[in-house]
C-alpha cells in the first residue's frame, strides 16, 4: 500500500481520537465520572513525567537532581518557562562535571 | 493586564507554548531524519506532520515503514498511541465552552502539550487553546521541513539531551495541580503505573493506561464528595 494512503489512514484515526472526547461535551455525566475527569490532568501529567525522567543515556542521576531543582523553582514561581530553564541549565551544568 | 485577559487571547496561548519549542524542534528534526532514512520522500515526511501531527505516532510509523511493516500494523500502533487524546478532549470540553465548528478545529491540532498548557493556564477560551495548538503545529512542521531537506547532514539532537524539556515541562504543569493528599496519591500511582506499562508498551499507551488508572483511583478515593 502506498505510504500516502497509510498516512491518510493514520490521520483519520488520530483525528477520531481527538474529536471523540470534544464531541461528547454536553452529555450528562454521572458524579463518579465527573470526579474521574477532574483527576485526568494529574494522572496524565504524572504519566508523562515519571517514565521519561531517567532517560536512556545513563544520566538518570543528573536528570533526577535537575528535575528536583526545576520542581522547586516551579513550586516557588508557578511559571512553566522558569521550571524548564532551571531544569535544562542544571542538567547541562551537572553533566559537565 | 488582567489575569483573565492573559488567559483568553490567541497570542497568549501561542506564547504560553514557546518554552516547549526547545524540545519540539529537535524532536521534529529527528522524526524527519528517521522518516527519510526509512525511505519516505520529502513530501511524504512533511505530509505526515501536516496530517497526523502526533510526534510519538509519527516516530513509530517512520520506524515501521523502515522495517517494511504492514499498513494494518502501522494503523493499529497509531490508534493505540493516540487513544489518550480521548481523555484530553473529555477533560478540555468540560472547562472550555466550544461551539460545533470550534470543536472540529480544536480537535485537529490537539496535543499533549496544548492540553497541558491550557489546563495549567486555567483558560476557558477557544482562542487561547487554538493559539497554543498552532504554536506547536508551526514549529513541528517547520522543523519537519528542515529535517526532511537536510536529511542525514544534521547532528544528532539526542546528544544534547533536549528531549529532557518534555518531562520538565509536564512536571512544571503537574506541580501547581497538587493541592490535596489525594492529588499526590493519584500522581504517585499514575507515575508507577506508567513505569510498569512503559516496559510493556510504547509511551502513548502507557500514558493512556496510567491516565485511566490514576483517574479511576482519584474518583474512587473522593467517592464521599458530592
Amino acid at each position: 500500500m502506498s505510504p500516502v494512503v497509510v498516512i491518510l489512514g493514520m490521520a483519520m484515526l488520530t483525528y477520531g481520537t481527538r474529536l471523540a472526547g470534544l464531541a461528547l461535551v454536553g452529555v450528562a455525566v454521572p458524579g463518579f465520572w465527573l470526579r474521574f475527569l477532574r483527576f485526568v490532568p494529574i494522572a496524565v501529567f504524572a504519566a508523562l513525567v515519571v517514565p521519561a525522567l531517567p532517560g536512556d543515556r545513563g544520566e538518570w542521576l543528573v536528570r533526577f537532581v535537575a528535575a528536583v531543582l526545576a520542581g522547586a523553582a516551579t513550586w516557588r514561581t508557578r511559571k512553566l518557562w522558569v521550571g524548564i530553564l532551571v531544569g535544562m541549565v542544571c542538567f547541562w551544568l551537572l553533566r559537565l562535571l | 493586564m488582567s489575569l483573565a485577559m492573559s488567559r483568553s487571547s490567541f497570542a497568549h496561548g501561542f506564547r504560553a507554548m514557546m518554552p516547549l519549542w526547545l524540545g519540539a524542534a529537535p524532536f521534529a528534526l529527528a522524526y524527519a531524519v528517521t522518516a527519510r532514512a526509512a525511505g519516505l520522500g520529502i513530501w511524504e515526511t512533511q505530509f505526515m506532520s501536516l496530517a497526523v501531527f502526533a510526534g510519538g505516532a509519527q516516530f513509530s510509523a517512520a520506524g515501521l515503514f523502515g522495517v517494511g511493516a504492514s499498513a494494518a500494523a502501522i494503523l493499529l500502533t497509531t490508534f493505540l498511541l493516540n487513544a489518550r487524546h480521548l481523555l484530553y478532549g473529555l477533560s478540555l470540553g468540560r472547562v472550555i465552552a466550544l461551539g460545533p465548528l470550534e470543536r472540529i478545529i480544536a480537535a485537529y491540532f490537539l496535543t499533549d502539550e496544548a492540553y497541558g498548557v491550557s489546563v495549567a493556564a486555567g483558560t476557558t477560551s477557544f482562542r487561547f487553546l487554538l493559539g497554543a495548538e498552532l504554536s506547536m503545529f508551526v514549529v513541528w512542521n517547520s522543523f519537519t521541513l528542515i529535517g526532511a531537506l537536510l536529511g542525514q547532514g544534521i547532528p544528532d539532537p539526542a546528544r544534547l539531551g533536549v528531549e529532557f524539556v518534555f518531562p520538565l515541562a509536564f512536571l512544571a504543569l503537574l506541580i501547581p495541580l497538587l493541592r490535596t493528599r489525594i492529588d499526590l496519591v493519584v500522581a504517585g500511582f499514575a507515575g508507577l503505573v506508567a513505569i510498569l506499562s512503559a516496559r510493556l508498551w510504547a509511551g502513548g499507551v502507557a500514558v493512556l493506561v496510567a491516565g485511566i488508572g490514576g483517574s479511576l483511583l482519584g474518583a474512587w478515593l473522593t467517592r464521599g464528595e458530592r
